[in-house]
Parts: C-alpha cells; structure tokens; sequence
C-alpha cells in the first residue's frame, strides 16, 4: 500500500497523537525507576537478586488480579471483590483437596470456576441488576469473604487432624517454585498479563471493552451489546482473582479464609498508576505490569526501611489516592482543553 | 441614544480543527434587544458561552458599562449579572417554581439555617406577578409545560437582578400564544434599562422585536444594521454568503422500489401510529420541533427503545427490530443527534469506523490489523476524512470530519437504509456541503434516506419527500415541489397552540 495514511503512520505522530498513553507508560516507568534508585541509595538490602526475586514474587499476585482489573476498568467499572472472590476461590478448592481428597487438577479448576462464577455474578447483577458497579462488587466483597469463612470455619486449610493430605507439591510449586531461576508465580503473572493483552488487543470483545467503557451510547448504537461486554470484563477479572488464588495458596502452603484482604486497593493502585482511565476507555496491560511491579517494590521498601506495618498500611492508601489526584490533575491539566 | 452596556473587542475562541470566533466586536445598549443571527455554526452558541462563562475566550476584552471584566466561569457571569436562559432547560423538574426561581440564594429564617418558605412563595409571587405569569410558586416544574419553564427561567434570571439576558433560541419549543407572552416580558425587561442578546433563526421576529442585529458566519462579524433598515434578503445575503443551490447540493437520482416500510410505530406517547416508506434513492426528510417526537422516532426504528410497536420490513422482508445489533443486521444504520453520542472520541478513526464490522473483518477469530487499515483508509478516502493518518483520535478532529466518521461507519457497513438525526449539526457551513454531498452519493449508490432535522431549509433543500411530525405524529407529507415553509411551519406547531399551551 502506497498511501501515507498506512503507509507508515510517523512514529512522532503517534506519539503526539497518544501523548496522554506514552505519558502514561513514561511516567510509571520513571516512577518505578527513581523508587529503585532511592532504595538502592538508602537500604543496601534492596539491590540485590534475592530481594529482587522476592519482590518478583510478591508482585505475582496482585499482577494477576490487576491483569483482570484492568479490564473491568476499561470498560469504566470497578471491581472491588477480587480479593474476597481471591480468598474464597483458594479456600473451596484447597478445602476440596486436601480436606475431601479432590484430584488436584480438578481441584485447581474448581478454584477458577469458583473465581469465573463469582465474576459473572458480578456482572449480572450489574447489568441486569442495574446495580452501579462499585454497590454491586462491595456486596460481592462481603458475600464471597463470608462464604469463604463458611467454607474454612475461619481455620487455616489444610487443617491439621480434618486433612486427608497436605497441601500438594504442585501447587506448592506455583507459589513458591522457581523456573530458571526466576519465581514460578512471575512467571504466571507474565503469562497472564499477555494473555489480557492479547484478548485486549485482537478480540472483538477486547476491542468492545475500550468502546463501552469510551462511550457506553456510542458501543450501543454500533450494535455492541454493552451488557454481554461488561459481564466479560467482570469474568475475566473472577478468573484471575481465581488464579491469583491458587499461587498464594500455593506461597503461603495454606489457604484462609482471610488471604487478600486489601488486595482490591493494590490492584487497582496497579492499574490507574499504569495509566489506565479510571471512568473507562483508556489505559494499557504493559502499563498495568508496570504498576504492579512498583506497588510489590514500594511495599518491599517500607519493609527493607522497617517502617511499622501499621504506617504501611497507612502510606500504602496515601499513595493510592494520591496516584488517582495526580491522575486526574494530569488529565484535566494536558487532555481537556 | 441609549447608554452603552455591554462591549466586546476582538473575541476570538478556537477549538480542536475549528476557528469557532475570529476578532468579533459586539455591543449592548442598556434596554435594547440585540439580535444575534448566523446559521448552525456561525459562531452565535460560543459567543454566548463566552458571555455566560461556559467557555473562555482565547483573546478579546470584554467591558460592562465601560469597565473591563473578566468572565472565566459561570459564576462570574452571574456575578457580573449576565444571566443566560438556556435552550436546553436548566431547571429541577422536581422541584418547585419558587426554589428554581431562587435555587442557589433560598432565603433563610433570621438567625437560624432553616428555609424560610413563607419568604421563597412571597419573593417568588412578586416576580411571577412582574412576568404576568398566574402560577402558583408551590408548582413543581415538572407539572409546567415546556414553553412556561422558559418564562421561568427568565423569572430566574430577574431574581437575580441580571443586567444583560441572553436567550439562546427562546421561541423555538414555543407555541404562538407563549411567543406574544414572551415578547411582552422582553418589553418589561426593556423598560427596566436590561439589555437583550437575542439568537434566533427566525427571521419573522426582527421586526417585532429586535432594536438591532448581528450577523456571524463562519465565526466572523459580517455586519450590524439597525433592525428597521434590515430586509430580509439582506440578511439572508449576510448570513449565507452564497447561493441556496451552492449550499444544498441535490443530484438527480433515478428512486427506485421501496427499500424500507415502517407500519404502526408506536412509542408510549411519544410516538403515535407513525407509517411512512423510503424507496431506493431516496432522501425523506422529517421535520418537526424539538419534542415533536422526531428523535423518539429514529432511536425506535434503530432498536434503542423499549416497548416499541412496529412493522418493519426491509426490501419486502419484514424485520424484528429489538436492539440496534438487529436493526444493524437488517441494513440499517444510524447517526445519532448528539455527534458524541456516537463516536468514541478518545479512540482512532480507524477503529471508530470498524465497530460494526468487526465480525467481516476477523481471521481465525482474531481482528485482522491489515483488512481493517485497508476498510479504514477506503472509508477515510471515500468521505474526504482530512486527517494525517487513520490512528487519529477522532476527539482531535473538526465537528465536519467527526460526522463524516460516523457516517463512513456505516458507508463501510454498506448499509442499505441510513437515519440522520441533525447530520450537520454544530459544524461549520463547509463542512455540511461536504456532508450533503455524501448523503447525495449514498442515496445515488441506492440507499436509502432517513433525514431528521430541526433546520427546514436543510429538510427542503435535499430530501426528496418531507414528512412532518408533530406531537409525536406524522401530520403532513410533502414532496419536494410541493414544499412551501409557511405551510410546513404551520403544521409542525400543531396549527395551533402547542403542548407547552399550559401557560395561562
């Protein structure tokens, strides 16, 4: 094709034309990098590969959960549940496993199924509940922990003396294995964070993703079925919750009923420092990875620093808004002239 | 002469692609009514969003009674006591005359945060009294009919003791009875030394009304004439600047059998009993005034409402339209009034054009990248899209170019029947000959034409046949020699007192 439209859009003009997406993915990155620096400087824990292959790890689990997040964001929802849906995931399949001697596999597809269900309830009761999406997952939040405590008695699983067998060894190995020296649970989270960009990417229902989440009428008058997007969106996000499950489990050798509480904050912190829009249509999976790895390295710093877990905590929300102000500043102030 | 109110210098405003006001004066005495006229786009709505605080100029002084002020929001405006009453209402349908009167400085009880109602129906009776208007303060809004909530509006702005009213198409939803009580109130408000921006497309009402009048095209001040030396034609000549036959393009093209017949469409009351045909080619025009049911109509046919009750079919099929995916796979397409609703403007053009037919362009499940450039860059080359490449977001283009997108969505879609609900609405007078001549391609291409507008000469100018609509029914047809805007006028207001009649 000789025609300079296709031919070969000018990177520049690219760049110009996603200045608010490369100021997304620079800006994170930077972040990322002056966080590194800074602790390098002040810590002499921090800079070396086994720190850095724990931080690795840690990021796992909320980079799964992000990948789905960044979908439900896309599509202008929000999906507060997925660390409840994460917790009672793990807790019915590893209770299957280990307390009711479920085949492993099976047990590993009750977890996802569990997350996938969760995520689809979600979802209906938002479209055809007309339940605004933070109500409808804030209810999923409570409704899926409590079931999990159900599911668990509020013990730590497997439970000695009820346990038929112990935590397996596969399972064990996708929270805590290795892979070329390199944690199993990053790996994973790679692998999803590609598979989200892929579906994201070239799937229709990715494409439709940005356009309901752009410009809900405008999906509507293109014939996109709003409604069948968003359940995806919220599906995936179960899914992932479901799998971010099964590695912490397998992390922490023991499921509870209390595992992922707060996980929603960091996922979400992930996403919108990646540069997504927090109301919908914009944002990246690249940018996500980005956010989900400085989230794991600000944490692993405030620990190296021996900040009390308690101010953690308390910095960990600050920076969270904090990221969404400067998000929003930057939008008014470079987007909307 | 009477004193100078209002001055403004060299306002120029520019958005994204479009120059919206360049080097504009304008002026307002005290008690004067100045009527601004141009067409859709010439610049009257940004001059009153300047004035009103909505928008901010890019350059240009501004002076009220000789002191220069600075409006760079709707609170400066209100607190330099300019008061603009909006086209599109402002009010809270549910709540009382007297709280929208004075929403926002509600009286309170001495020494105390508690409303003070007996106060709220005293101040706002005394107004409504000033306004002739015999309704009770206790009414909510939403019990008032279109044309008394405008009055109220413009009660609203006297409670604040505005200096400069702006009225942005004040008779458009009114009825004739409602238009002898609007312009008494103006002549009150012109005794009380307030000064008047008028921006009407009527015509008819200059010598009734206006002391004098502006004439913008094209975001340019073509003129001000004293409104007793104005002739029609004159103003006619100021705000086209061009030949009607130049501006509505119209090829003859050969119509063809009966593409689409839609029986018994029915919307709640919104819609009532509608039947009409279009046949290949051809361009059918609907005209009718805003709540007249035009828009309810399109969004119908198209699936987007529910408890619709209709017969459609489609080239002799009949058809169930129950959502748009339907109405889409039927070969319709749609474009919706509001341009923003049916664009997502923070994406490229390439993919805003693809939405619909993703499904034709999938390999393996997957979207293939190289069949959609090759759909886009056809699309964007077939409509003249003026971009420098196809990842454009479509937010970064002029109004003209956002509307030939979504109207090149649906030329890629080969849609056999096309809805347009104001097509050219809100952009520049170019552009919209460009528009006309795309629907003219599409209809010599065989499809068929659904034009809605609430602009008679565009209806008139291209459609082939002119259906007019009227409190949700189809009350008159026209074919294109027979159409005399008099008489359609006459019968798009119902012939006689229109809903808003509940003004006593």
């Amino acid at each position: 094709m000789s025609n300079p439209i296709v031919r070969n859009i000018p990177i520049i003009e690219l760049l110009k034309e996603r200045k608010s997406s490369v100021m997304n993915f620079a800006g994170p990155l930077l972040g990322l990098s002056i966080l590194v620096v800074l602790l390098s400087i002040f810590t002499p824990y921090f800079w070396n590969s086994a720190n850095l292959l724990n931080v690795g790890r840690q990021a796992a689990t909320n980079i799964i959960i992000a990948a789905g997040m960044t979908l439900v964001i896309f599509t202008g929802g929000i999906d507060l549940s997925v660390g409840s849906v994460m917790a009672l995931a793990a807790s019915v399949s590893i209770v299957a496993i280990t307390h009711f001697g479920v085949n492993l596999w099976l047990g590993i597809l009750i977890c996802l199924a569990v997350g996938a269900l969760c995520g689809l309830l979600n979802g209906l009761v938002i479209t055809k509940g007309r339940v605004p999406d933070f109500i409808a997952t804030l209810g999923m939040m409570s409704f899926a922990r409590g079931l999990a405590l159900l599911v668990t008695d509020g013990m730590p699983i497997p439970y000695f003396g009820i346990a038929v067998r112990p935590m397996p060894k596969e399972i064990i190995a996708f929270g805590a294995g290795h892979i070329l020296g390199i944690p199993t649970p990053f790996f994973i989270a790679l692998v999803v964070i590609l598979i989200t960009w892929f579906v994201s990417k070239n799937t229709r229902t990715g494409r439709h993703f940005f356009a309901v989440g752009g410009n809900k009428e405008a999906a509507r008058v293109s014939g996109i079925s709003v409604e069948k997007t968003k359940l995806t969106a919220y599906m995936f996000s179960g899914l992932f919750a479901g799998v971010a499950g099964i590695v912490l489990a397998g992390r922490l050798n023991s499921a509870n009923a209390h595992m992922g509480s707060g996980a929603e904050l960091d996922a979400i912190a992930s996403v919108v420092m990646g540069g997504a829009n927090l109301f919908g249509g914009e944002g990246a999976l690249g940018g996500t990875l980005v956010g989900g790895v400085t989230i794991a390295v600000l944490n692993n710093g405030l620990n190296l620093l021996a900040v009390s877990p308690f101010w953690q905590e308390v910095a960990m929300g600050a920076v969270v808004v904090a990221v969404v102000i400067f998000d929003q500043w930057r939008r008014r102030r470079f987007l909307i002239k | 002469m009477k004193a100078q109110l209002l001055n403004l210098f060299n306002i120029s405003k520019a958005y994204p692609g479009v120059q919206a006001l360049k080097e504009v004066d304008f002026d307002l005495r005290h008690g004067e009514v100045h009527f601004l006229l141009g067409e859709n786009g010439a610049g009257k709505s940004t001059l009153m969003k300047i004035l009103s605080g909505s928008v901010q100029k890019d350059t240009g002084i501004i002076q009220m009674d000789g002191k220069e002020i600075e409006i760079i929001s709707p609170q400066d405006a209100v607190k330099q006591k300019i008061a603009m009453v909006y086209q599109e209402l402002s009010l809270f349908p549910n709540l009382s005359v007297g709280e929208n009167v004075l929403a926002g400085m509600l009286p309170v009880k001495k020494g105390s945060h508690l409303v003070d109602w007996k106060e709220i129906n005293r101040k706002t009776k005394e107004i409504l009294d000033e306004l002739g208007l015999d309704i009770s303060p206790t009414t909510p809004v939403a019990d008032l009919g279109v044309g008394t909530r405008q009055l109220i509006e413009i009660g609203k702005a006297i409670s604040r003791q505005a200096k400069v009213l702006l009225l942005d198409e004040p008779t458009s939803a009114l009825s004739v009875h409602e238009i002898e009580k609007l312009y008494s109130i103006v002549e009150k408000l012109l005794q009380k030394g307030i000064g008047i921006v008028y921006v009407s497309h009527k015509l008819s009402e200059i010598p009734r009304i206006a002391n004098r009048v502006t004439v913008l095209r094209d975001g340019h001040k073509i003129g001000t004439i004293d409104a007793d030396q104005a002739t029609e034609s004159d103003l006619i000549r100021m705000m086209v600047g061009r030949e009607v036959s130049e501006k509505y393009p119209k090829d003859k093209v050969k119509i063809g059998k009966t593409l689409l017949n839609v029986t018994g469409l029915t919307l709640g009351k919104r819609v009532k009993n509608v039947s009409f045909h279009i046949k290949k080619g051809e361009i059918v025009g609907i005209f009718g005034l805003m709540g007249s049911g035009r828009t309810s109509l399109a969004r119908a046919l198209f699936g987007l409402e529910n408890c619709i009750d209709m017969n459609v079919s489609i080239g002799g099929n009949t058809t169930k339209i129950n959502n748009p995916k339907d109405a889409i796979k039927a070969g319709l397409g749609y474009i919706t009034e509001e341009r923003k609703m049916g664009l997502v403007l923070r994406m490229a053009i390439a993919y805003n054009i693809t939405f619909p037919i993703l499904k034709k362009i999938l390999r393996f499940g997957m979207i293939d990248h190289k069949s959609e450039r090759k759909t886009s860059l056809s699309c964007i080359e077939k409509l003249h899209i003026v971009t420098p490449h196809m990842m454009r977001l479509v937010e970064n283009l002029s109004g003209g170019n956002q509307q030939k997108v979504a109207l090149g969505r649906w030329m890629c879609n080969e849609s056999k029947v096309l809805i347009l609900d104001e097509p050219t609405r809100g952009i520049d007078v170019g552009a919209k000959v460009s528009v006309y001549k795309l629907i003219g391609q599409l209809a010599k291409e065989g499809a068929g034409i659904l034009l809605i507008s609430s602009e008679l000469p565009e209806v008139m100018g291209i459609s082939d046949r002119i259906l007019v609509m009227s409190k949700g029914e189809l009350v008159a047809e026209f074919t294109r020699e027979e159409a005399d805007s008099d008489i359609i006028m006459t019968h798009a207001v119902g012939g006689k007192v229109s809903e808003g009649g509940r003004l006593i």
